[in-house]
């Protein structure tokens, strides 16, 4: 099997497989948010900063695709 | 001593490196010398001025600054420069005593030392909150940051070959060395792949293309802007607080605004334990949002967009929250913490899956947090350079017309996106390492159900 075009075949793939999954959880986090925004708005700081920290564990996954692709992106020839 | 050691270890195979080492090691004892004598002498001043006496720096401050520039940097430029030592054993035995210093001035800080200068500054933060305190442990975490980002180059190579891949400058310097062959492989790899915008330190390295000096700073330009990010913000935050007036002017006021809002986001998940660690938290924001912030003007890069500097980053902030966390709770309780904390007859027998799962994820988070910020600001950075290949590539072609103005839209959106990210990602970065402070700390007076619970 060729090495190379498995690479540039599976490597974009692999990004949008992981950002469809961190897409997902963070659909549902902003979700979930908003919904609790809307019933008790005085609770927003705290929902604002519990958010963000979701969206950067769910983030990273992806970001974790990406790094992959950077370290592996030479190899692709 | 680790260094005598590990020089003693090195020292049959790579008598060179093991010199190199040492050499490192003994300009690294002299620089500290230097150091002490000159933040004495500072500190003394400062005590005089605010007690009412004159306060103006003695001679002797200057005469020793001089001394300690021209000795010690220069015997590092020299060095370096004329290739008597391998450079990267010389930068490692240069920080490793670095290292061992940070850890011991930390417990210094917050132990029972004598008074050292993190300490007083730890104090005047906690009674008046305000930012340029923050800005003198950024100074030494820049520091330390940077010699860590050399010695993690160093310590790793497999990680060095992986990220000269992505930044020009380490490729550049180990290619020098001659070390690492598959760097130079990669290097040639990604020639049609992703590549910096050009900054000021390459285009000097395009004009001046065999001076010594624009060399080593080509070289190194992960270093030099990491630096220079790390001065950029201490001037800043000298600006805004020489005078600080109770109705604020307007940078005075931005940045107390940023220092407040950060305390409340971070002090609020701390709760009672807020002020012993907001100093590190917000130097790490402020250090991460200047390096970020720099990126976006043309003519410079964010340093953070190389591996090395986030990963040293990150282990800054992992050996911080272990070492918070062995000293809050003991040897005995971090060991429990470490074991999940078993209060049954299943909690122990699931100790042998439980304990490897604990340092696994211990050691996830220096991982996770280096590889989160470099690849958003990398990221970023490789979408605006890919944008403006386009317009050059366009421009070439001689079609101005349709290059111009529509590219320069896109990469001016863009450029406001990477705003949004070096913001959000500096703070990310900040409030992940208070949620592990967090995690760390003893959780018994939070389980009583206290006036903050947090978040949960």
């Amino acid at each position: 099997m060729n090495f190379a075009a498995t690479l540039g075949f599976g490597l974009p793939l692999g990004i949008g497989l992981a950002a469809i999954g961190s897409g997902i959880g963070i659909g549902f986090m902003g979700k979930g948010a908003m919904e609790a925004m809307g019933r008790q708005p005085e609770i927003l700081p705290k929902l604002q900063v519990a958010m963000i920290i979701g969206f950067g564990f769910a983030e990273a996954l992806t970001i974790y695709a990406f790094v992959t692709m950077f370290f592996l992106q030479g190899r692709i020839g | 001593m680790i260094a005598a050691v590990l020089t003693a270890l090195i020292l049959p195979k790579h008598p060179y490196a093991a010199l190199a080492l040492a050499a490192g090691q003994l300009l690294s004892a002299l620089n500290f010398f230097f150091l002490e004598k000159l933040v004495k002498l500072f500190t003394h001043a400062t005590v005089t001025r605010r007690e009412g006496g004159s306060g103006s720096l003695p001679g002797r401050f200057f005469a020793f600054a001089g001394l300690k520039v021209t000795l010690v940097y220069g015997a590092v430029a020299a060095l370096t420069l004329t290739r008597w030592v391998e450079p990267l054993p010389f930068l490692g035995g240069f920080s490793l005593p670095l290292l061992a210093l940070f850890l011991k001035s930390l417990m210094l800080a917050f132990g029972s030392g004598p008074n050292s200068l993190v300490r007083r500054a730890t104090k005047t933060a906690a009674t008046s909150g305000n930012v340029a305190k923050p800005a003198a442990l950024l100074l030494i975490l820049a520091l330390f940051v940077v010699h860590g980002a050399a010695l993690a180059s160093d310590a790793v190579p497999p990680s060095g070959t992986a990220a000269a891949t992505g930044t020009h400058g380490a490729t550049e310097a180990h290619g020098a060395a001659g070390t690492a062959q598959p760097a130079e492989h990669a290097a040639a790899k990604s020639e049609g792949g992703a590549q910096h915008l050009p900054n000021w330190v390459i285009l000097l390295n395009d004009y001046f293309p065999h001076n010594p000096v624009v060399h080593w700073l080509h070289e190194n330009e992960v270093l030099v802007f990491a630096w220079l990010s790390g001065l950029v913000f201490l001037l800043i935050a000298w600006i805004a607080m020489r005078r600080p007036k109770p109705v604020p002017g307007q940078l005075q006021n931005a940045l107390e605004w940023i220092v407040e809002s950060l305390d409340d986001v971070c002090g609020g998940l701390l709760g009672s334990h807020k002020e012993r660690y907001i100093i590190f938290i917000s130097a790490l924001f402020f250090y991460i949002l200047t390096i970020n912030l720099l990126g976006i003007i043309p003519g410079f890069m964010s340093a953070t967009s190389s591996l090395d500097l986030t990963l040293a980053l990150a282990l800054i902030t992992f050996a911080y929250v272990q070492f918070w966390g062995i000293r809050n709770l003991g040897i005995l309780g971090y060991l429990d913490h470490l074991a999940g904390s078993p209060r049954d007859p299943i909690g122990f027998a699931m100790l042998p899956v439980m304990v490897p799962v604990h340092i696994l994820g211990e050691l996830a988070k220096p991982v996770s947090l280096s590889c989160r910020l470099f690849g958003n600001i990398f990221g970023e950075d490789t979408l605006i350079v890919v944008f403006v290949g386009a317009t050059a590539l366009l421009l070439k072609a001689s079609l101005a017309a349709l290059a111009v103005p529509p590219m320069l839209g896109i990469s001016a959106l863009f450029m406001m996106l990477q705003t949004l990210t070096a913001i959000v990602q500096a703070l990310i970065f900040s409030l992940l390492a208070t949620v592990y402070l967090y995690m760390m700390l003893p959780h018994e007076e939070h389980a009583h159900g206290e006036t903050e619970p947090a978040h949960s």
